[in-house]
C-alpha cells in the first residue's frame, strides 16, 4: 500500500487513461460536423508535433524545415494516384521510403558539424522543395494534385464523414506515441538525451552520436511523413504551399515547443492549447486570422525561447512542488 | 605495452600545443601527468581519446592503430576519459549519466541499470540527484562514475581531483586508488603534488607541447629542467 | 550585349546580397548564432525607406541612413531584450528566439502592410545611364556601388581598426576580453547594430530598384544563408566574393532558364555546398 502510495507513475497512468478514454469518445459526444474538423485537426497536429519532436525534442537537432517529409507524405500518394490510379494506400509507404532517404541525404553531411547548421539546411532544403515542386507540372506545379473524388474501396481511404479518419488518425498517433514512449526508455533514448546534452561528452562515452542522430532524424521522417500522407489524404487536395509550406514547419515547432519538446506527451499539449485558438481566431476573423494567428505564433516562440525553453511540462515541474505545498498548508 | 603514443603533434596554426610528445604505459601503471598551465596536457589527452586529430605521430593502443579513430571507437577500444571542464549531462539524473556509460557494455537497460547502480555506490553519488543540483566536485566525480560504467581499460583522468577539499581529495585518492585495484589502468593529469606523490610511481613532466623530464615523483621534483618550466629562468639563477 | 548586361545587373544585386550577407556572417563569427530573421531586418529597411520618402519626403541620402538608424536600434534592442538571454542557453531556445522573431517581424509586416508589391516613388535615382555601350537603371548601379564600399567599410572596420579588435577578442574568448577591460555584452549588442544596419540598408538599397512585399525577408535570408555558406561562416570578406557570385549565377540562371529557376539554382549550389564543402569555400570548419 505504502509503495502504490509513493509510486509517482501511478498518478500519470491515471491521467493518461483518462485522456485517452476522453480522445476516444470525443467524435462521439461531438458529433458536430465542426467539432469533428477540429478533432481531426488536431490529431494531425499532436501526430506531426510528436514525430519532429522525436528528433527535434529528444536528440536536440532542431529542424525548421520538417515540411519537406510532410509535403512528401501528402504527395506521393496522391501523384501515384494521379499518374497510374494506385490506391493512396500504396503511396504512403513509397512517400515514407522517399522521406527516409531524403533524410539521410540532409543528415549524412550537416550532423558533423554544428546543430546552427543542420537547422539552416532544413530550412533552405525545405524551400528548395516547394519552389521546385511549383515548378514542375508533373507534380501538378503551383496548382498542386487531387485524390480520389469516389472511393473505389477502403484502401482509397476515401471517407465521406470525418469519423473514419478520426479514429485513422488516432490509431497513428497512439502508435507515434508508443514507439516514443518504448524508445525513451531504451539505449537508443538515453543517447538522445546524452547526445542533446553534449554531443562531446556523448561520444567520449562511445555514443555513436552520428549513427544515433541519423536514425532519429529518420525515425522522425517516417512519421512525419505518414503524417503528410493523411493529410493528402483526407483532405484530397495538396499543393506546394499546404505541402511544403514554412508554416507547416512553424507548426510543428510551436507545438512541441510550447508542451515541451523532448517530453512525451508536450506535442500533444500544445496541440491541445492552440489548435482550438487557432481555429478560433481562424472563425473570428475570417480568413484575416490567418495571419494574425501567425504573429501570435512568432511571439509566443519568442516568449518561449526567451522565458521557457522547456516548455509547459518543465514549468509545471517546476512549479507543481509549491503549489502543493501552499495548498497543504492551506 | 598498452598505450603507445609516438612523437604527437598538435598545431591550432602556426602554434604547436603539443609538439612531439611520447608516453607509453604498460598495463596496470598509474602514470602521472603534470606540468604548467598551457603546456598542452589536456590537448595531449584530448589527441588519446581521438577527440582532436593530432598533426603528427602515431597512437596505438594494444597494438591497434587508433591514431585517427572517432572518440567514440576509442571509448569502444577502451580508453575512457574524464574533461578538465566537467561536462555532465545536466538534464537527467546521476543514475541516467551513469547509464549513458554503462550502455557501452551493457546494451540492455537493466543489465545497464544494475551496472550503473553498482557503479554509483562505489562513488558515493546519490542516483536519483538531478546532475544539474551538483557542485562541480560533485560533478568530476560524476564524470569519473559515467566513465568508468563504460567499463574502460585505460582511464585518463585530467585534473578530476582538482578543487576539493582536503577530506574530499582524500575520498578522491582513495576512489582512484580502488579503480586501479579494479584493473584500470590510469594516466592522471593533476596540479597538486601530493596526489602524484601518492599515486604515482612514475611521472611525466610536460612543459610547450613535450615531455622534458620522466621519473619517479621524488626524482621529478629534483630536476632542473622541471624547475626552471615551473618557475622560469630566474629562480633557476637565483638557486644557483 | 545583353548578356554582359545581364552580368553587370547581377553582380550589382550581388553587391548588395554581399553587404547584407555580411550582417549574417558578422554574427555568426562573434557568437556562432544564425539569425533566422536577418531577411526580416532586410525587409524592415526596405519599409523604413517607403515610410521616411511617403511621409517626410526625404532623398536616397535620407532614407539610407533612416533605415541604418533605425536597424541598427533594432538590431541592439533585440540583442538586449532575447538573444543576450538564449544565446548561451539549450540549442532549442537559441534557433527559436531568431525563428519566432523572423515570423513576429513577418507577419507584423503582413498585417501592417498588406501583402500587395509596392516600390518606392520616383526618387532623384530614377533612370537609366550608359556605360560602355549598356544600360542600367541608375538606381542599381547606385545600389551596387554603395553595397559594396560599405561591405569593404565593414571588413576595414573588423580587421583595421581597435573597435574591430576588441570585437574580435569578445568573438575569441569572453573571459579574456573581459580581463582585458573590454565589455561582452556591449560590444556583442554593436554587433547585432552593425549587422542589421547592414540589413537595412542593403533594404534601403533594394528598395531603390526593386518592388517588394512582406514576404521578401524570407527569400533575402535564406540567399544570405547561401552566400555566408559559400564564403565561410564568419568571414566578411567571404561573402563580398559569395554575394557576387551569387548575384552573377541568380542573373545568368535567370536569363537562360526563366526566372523561376534562379531560387532552384541558388538551393542547389547550398544543397552541393552542404555535401562538398560545408566549411564554404573560404571558411574554416
Ligand atoms: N582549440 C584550441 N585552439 C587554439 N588554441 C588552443 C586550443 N586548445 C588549446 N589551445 C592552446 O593550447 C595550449 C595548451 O592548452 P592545454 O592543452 O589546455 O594545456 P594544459 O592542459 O596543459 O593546461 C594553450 O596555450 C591553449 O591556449
Ligand atoms: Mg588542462
Amino acid at each position: 500500500m505504502k509503495k502504490l502510495l509513493a509510486q509517482p507513475a501511478s498518478g500519470q497512468r491515471v491521467s493518461v487513461w483518462l485522456l485517452a478514454a476522453a480522445l476516444v469518445l470525443y467524435p462521439l459526444v461531438f458529433s458536430d460536423a465542426f467539432y469533428r474538423d477540429v478533432g481531426v485537426t488536431f490529431l494531425l497536429a499532436a501526430i506531426s508535433a510528436s514525430a519532429w519532436n522525436i528528433v527535434g525534442g529528444y536528440a536536440g537537432q532542431v529542424s525548421v524545415g520538417h515540411s519537406m517529409f510532410f509535403g512528401l507524405g501528402a504527395y506521393t500518394p496522391l501523384l501515384f494516384y494521379t499518374l497510374w490510379g494506385w490506391p493512396p494506400l500504396a503511396g504512403i509507404p513509397v512517400g515514407i521510403l522517399l522521406s527516409v532517404g531524403l533524410a539521410v541525404v540532409i543528415g549524412l553531411p550537416t550532423f558533423r558539424l554544428s546543430g546552427h547548421y543542420f537547422s539552416m539546411a532544413t530550412i533552405a532544403v525545405a524551400e528548395l522543395i516547394r519552389i521546385f515542386v511549383g515548378t514542375w507540372a508533373l507534380v501538378g506545379g503551383a496548382i498542386g494534385l487531387q485524390g480520389p473524388a469516389m472511393a473505389r474501396g477502403w484502401w482509397d481511404l476515401t471517407f465521406r464523414g470525418d469519423l473514419p479518419y478520426y479514429y485513422i488518425f488516432l490509431a497513428v498517433l497512439a502508435l507515434v506515441l508508443a514507439v516514443t514512449f518504448a524508445l525513451e526508455r531504451r539505449r537508443f533514448g538515453y543517447y538522445l538525451r546524452a547526445i542533446k546534452s553534449s554531443e562531446r561528452a556523448a561520444r567520449s562515452l562511445g555514443v555513436p552520436v552520428r549513427r544515433v542522430k541519423l536514425q532519429a532524424l529518420a525515425l522522425s521522417a517516417a512519421f512525419t511523413s505518414a503524417a503528410g500522407s493523411l493529410y493528402g489524404v483526407k483532405t484530397g487536395f495538396i499543393d506546394p504551399d499546404s505541402g511544403f509550406g514554412i508554416l507547416v514547419s512553424v507548426q510543428m515547432v510551436i507545438f512541441a515547443a510550447l508542451g515541451g519538446a523532448g517530453t512525451l506527451f508536450g506535442p500533444l499539449l500544445g496541440a491541445l492549447i492552440l489548435v482550438p485558438l487557432q481555429t478560433a481566431s481562424n472563425t473570428w476573423f475570417g480568413g484575416g486570422g490567418s495571419g494574425l494567428t501567425f504573429v501570435l505564433y512568432g511571439g509566443i516562440i519568442v516568449l518561449i525561447a526567451r522565458f521557457e525553453p522547456g516548455g509547459l511540462f518543465d514549468l509545471w515541474r517546476r512549479l507543481a512542488p509549491h503549489l502543493r505545498r501552499r495548498a497543504h498548508a492551506a | 605495452m598498452l598505450l603507445e603514443a609516438r612523437d604527437v603533434s598538435k598545431a591550432f596554426g602556426d602554434f604547436r600545443a603539443v609538439a612531439g610528445a611520447d608516453l607509453t604505459v604498460e598495463a596496470g601503471e598509474i602514470v602521472g601527468l603534470i606540468g604548467p598551465n598551457g603546456a598542452g596536457k589536456s590537448t595531449f589527452f584530448n589527441c588519446l581519446a581521438g577527440d582532436t586529430l593530432p598533426t603528427t605521430g602515431r597512437i596505438l593502443f594494444d597494438g591497434a592503430d587508433l591514431t585517427r579513430a572517432a572518440p567514440e571507437a576509442h571509448a569502444r577500444a577502451g580508453i575512457g576519459r574524464t574533461f578538465q571542464v566537467p561536462t555532465t549531462f545536466d538534464d537527467m539524473s546521476v543514475l541516467a549519466n551513469v547509464m549513458v556509460g554503462a550502455f557501452l557494455r551493457h546494451p540492455h537497460r537493466n543489465d545497464a541499470r544494475e551496472h550503473a547502480r553498482r557503479i554509483v555506490e562505489l562513488t558515493g553519488l546519490r542516483a536519483d540527484q538531478p546532475a544539474r543540483s551538483l557542485g562541480t566536485p560533485g560533478r568530476k566525480r560524476l564524470e569519473i562514475a559515467r566513465v568508468l560504467a563504460s567499463g574502460p581499460r585505460l582511464l585518463l583522468l585530467d585534473e578530476s581531483l582538482a578543487g576539493l577539499t582536503p577530506g574530499e581529495l582524500q575520498a578522491a585518492i582513495a576512489l582512484v586508488r580502488r579503480i586501479h585495484q579494479m584493473g584500470v589502468t590510469i594516466v592522471i593529469v593533476e596540479h597538486i603534488m601530493e596526489v602524484i606523490m601518492t599515486l604515482t610511481r612514475r611521472v611525466l613532466v610536460f612543459n610547450q607541447g613535450r615531455v622534458i623530464a620522466s621519473g619517479t615523483p621524488e626524482q621529478v621534483v629534483r630536476d632542473e629542467a622541471v624547475i626552471e618550466a615551473y618557475l622560469g629562468r630566474g629562480a633557476r639563477r637565483q638557486r644557483e | 550585349m545583353v548578356l554582359i548586361q545581364v552580368i553587370v545587373g547581377g553582380l550589382l544585386l550581388g553587391a548588395v546580397y554581399a553587404l547584407f550577407s555580411s550582417g549574417l556572417t558578422l554574427i555568426w563569427g562573434m557568437m556562432n548564432f544564425i539569425n533566422f530573421a536577418h531577411g526580416e531586418f532586410v525587409m524592415l529597411g526596405m519599409y523604413v525607406a517607403l515610410l521616411v520618402v511617403v511621409w517626410l519626403g526625404g532623398g536616397p541620402a535620407a532614407f539610407g541612413l533612416a533605415a541604418a538608424i533605425a536597424l541598427f536600434a533594432l538590431g541592439v534592442a533585440v540583442y538586449a531584450l532575447l538573444i543576450r538571454h538564449v544565446v548561451r542557453g539549450p540549442m532549442l531556445a537559441q534557433i527559436l528566439s531568431s525563428f519566432g522573431l523572423a515570423l513576429l517581424l513577418r507577419y507584423t509586416a503582413f498585417w501592417i502592410f498588406s501583402a500587395n508589391f509596392v516600390s518606392l516613388p520616383q526618387t532623384s535615382l530614377a533612370g537609366t545611364v550608359a556605360v560602355g555601350g549598356i544600360y542600367l537603371p541608375v538606381a542599381q548601379v547606385v545600389a551596387g556601388l554603395v553595397a559594396v564600399t560599405l561591405t569593404i567599410a565593414l571588413h576595414l572596420l573588423l580587421t583595421r581598426s581597435t573597435l574591430g579588435s576588441r570585437l574580435l577578442a569578445v568573438a575569441e574568448d569572453r573571459t579574456a576580453a573581459m580581463l582585458m577591460g573590454i565589455r561582452p555584452d556591449r560590444m556583442q549588442a554593436l554587433t547585432w547594430g552593425l549587422s542589421a544596419g547592414a540589413a537595412g540598408i542593403a533594404g534601403a538599397l533594394l528598395a531603390t530598384a526593386y518592388p517588394w512585399s512582406p514576404s521578401v525577408g524570407e527569400t533575402f535570408g535564406l540567399l544570405a544563408f547561401v552566400t555566408v555558406a559559400l564564403g565561410g561562416f564568419g568571414s566578411v570578406l567571404g561573402s563580398l566574393y559569395a554575394g557576387l557570385i551569387i548575384g552573377l549565377i541568380e542573373a545568368i540562371s535567370a536569363y537562360w532558364l526563366g526566372a523561376i529557376y534562379k531560387d532552384i539554382v541558388v538551393y542547389g549550389l547550398f544543397v552541393a555546398l552542404l555535401w562538398l564543402r560545408p566549411q564554404g569555400l573560404m571558411g574554416k570548419a
